[in-house]
């Protein structure tokens, strides 16, 4: 049956959650968008329903949250509050009633992301956790992993810096380029930190859309089938990056294309 | 991020709760007007009052779309941002705050709502302890007394219309109220909550009031000498 990580919301029965909850995760421009918009044609050709949602897309605060990030004047409390709200209330609305409804939700991140930017900008680890305890656990999270080399020329090829996604409240001195770095960096490595607390199922994202796609529709289709994660201990080895020698790399990709469809910045 | 208990400013924080018709407001915009008098630099800060959020609380209590879970966390991003922006730098400032409800309303009020009382609690965390929370003790009958005398009708949120305990709005708050004043109870030995006996004339609770306040001055500015 379905659990959460820790504190069970007021009037929600778990055993009626019968659908899928299937995470993408991964940083600011890493191409998440572009597989979403292949898995969910994929999935509905297969038969199976599905919603899809993502931060900042809640009907109570979502056009809040964009308001008032222009003026760039939320404190880092009041924005981790702020999107924790739009998350309950996309919990509440559209992912509760869609897994009641026997649907696969596909969310474009999740709680993970929103921890790991809280915890770069200083917040209490602890404290975040509990902020997003009442979560439910999803039958799985793919990690679009990238080093921060490999994501700087899709960024910034596609759409070009974004005050926020470059951290600028955290670095207000550097330029957008430095900040860039610095911040995702951290970010990243929040994300490795998670990665393992969690169990994130890893995709290397510097490899081309359609060698990401194979990899996702597996995972995919096995968490729909029910069947359990295999993790001989060759691939388990591959898809940690700290497991590894430096340098070499975990898929043979000779191609290597920048993000194909500038993702629109949910930021 | 400094936990509860753990900041240290020269201003000061006082804070007024209680049950609709407990008489608070009453007080503390005495209080306001005394300390003021006294030469002191005195800010308020009243719940809900965030820029930032509070057009979204109110269109959400408007439209009713809010659920427990975002009752709790809307209010606490208006209370953060309150929090960051205005209290704690009018605290390094050495400014005398006042609020009109803190953080013990919402622990009163997400728990009647059925989050759990531990979560709650850790959702605050940030928050500033108060010098002085006062707590307006008083009992729901002569709370109900002073509020419909002069009040006609509740809103939707306001009844606890969400929590199903009646269809009636009027019996609804006056359950929901009975609810809320239970958790108050449990929570004056809890947070050292400073009683007031609410029942008593309003010149005599204000008495009290300041009585305790002028010993907690200590390192508050003031701004002029007292006319």
């Amino acid at each position: 049956m379905r659990e959460t990580y820790g504190v069970l919301l007021p009037g929600i029965d778990l055993a009626d959650l019968t659908g899928k909850l299937i995470v993408i995760e991964g940083t600011d421009g890493v191409g998440r968008s572009t597989q979403l918009n292949l898995l969910r044609p994929w999935l509905e050709q297969q038969g199976h329903a599905v919603v899809d949602t993502g931060i900042t897309r809640s009907e109570l605060a979502g056009k809040g949250i964009k308001k008032a990030k222009e003026g760039h004047t939320l404190g880092r409390i009041t924005l981790t509050l702020f999107y924790a709200t739009d998350f309950a209330d996309r919990l509440k609305n559209q992912i509760i009633p869609a897994l009641r409804a026997g649907f696969v939700v596909l969310t474009d991140r999740y709680i993970y992301s929103l921890m790991a930017r809280a915890m770069v900008r200083g917040l209490d680890p602890a404290w975040i956790r509990s902020i997003y305890n009442y979560a439910l656990k999803p039958d799985a999270v793919f990690y679009l992993r990238i080093g921060v080399d490999d994501l700087i020329p899709r960024v910034v090829f596609s759409r070009g810096f974004d005050y926020w996604e470059s951290g600028m409240d955290l670095h207000p001195s550097e330029d957008m380029y430095e900040s860039f770095r610095k911040y995702q960096s951290s970010l990243l490595a929040q994300f490795d930190t998670l990665a393992q607390e969690y169990d994130f199922e890893v995709i290397d994202a510097s490899a081309d859309v359609r060698t990401i796609f194979a990899q996702l529709k597996l995972g995919v289709a096995r968490v729909l089938d029910g069947r359990i994660r295999e993790r001989p201990a060759a691939l388990e080895a591959a898809s940690s990056e700290k497991a590894r020698p430096a340098g070499s790399p975990v898929i043979e990709v000779k191609e290597r294309i920048p993000a194909p469809v500038a993702a629109a910045s949910e930021e | 991020m400094k936990r509860y208990g753990e900041h240290r400013f020269p201003g000061k924080l006082f804070v007024v709760e209680g049950i609709d018709g407990s008489g608070k407001s009453t007080q503390i915009m005495l209080l306001n007007e005394w300390l003021k008098s006294e030469g002191y630099g005195v800010v308020f800060s009243e719940w809900n009052s965030s820029p930032l959020v509070r057009d979204i609380t109110r269109r959400g209590k408007k439209k009713q779309m809010l659920a427990p879970s975002t009752f709790s966390l809307i209010h606490a991003t208006d209370f953060a941002d309150r929090m960051e922006h205005n209290i704690i730098p009018l605290l390094k400032a050495g400014a005398v705050v006042l609020c009109d409800r803190y953080i013990y309303t919402a622990f009163a009020r997400d728990v009647v709502r059925g989050m759990e009382p531990k979560w709650v609690r850790e959702l605050y965390a940030f928050a500033v302890k108060p010098t002085v929370a006062f707590y307006f003790r008083v009992s729901l009958e002569v709370a109900m007394k002073r509020i419909l005398v002069g009040r006609n009708g509740f809103k939707y949120y306001e009844a606890g219309m969400d929590l199903d305990l009646s269809e009636d709005p009027d019996e609804s708050f006056h359950l929901f109220q009975g609810r809320i004043l239970d958790e108050y109870e449990k929570m004056i030995a809890e947070f050292d909550l400073m009683v007031i006996d609410a029942a008593l004339p309003i010149e005599a609770q204000q008495s009290q009031m300041r009585q305790i306040v002028r010993g907690r001055l200590t390192q508050a500015k003031r701004l002029r000498v007292a006319p």
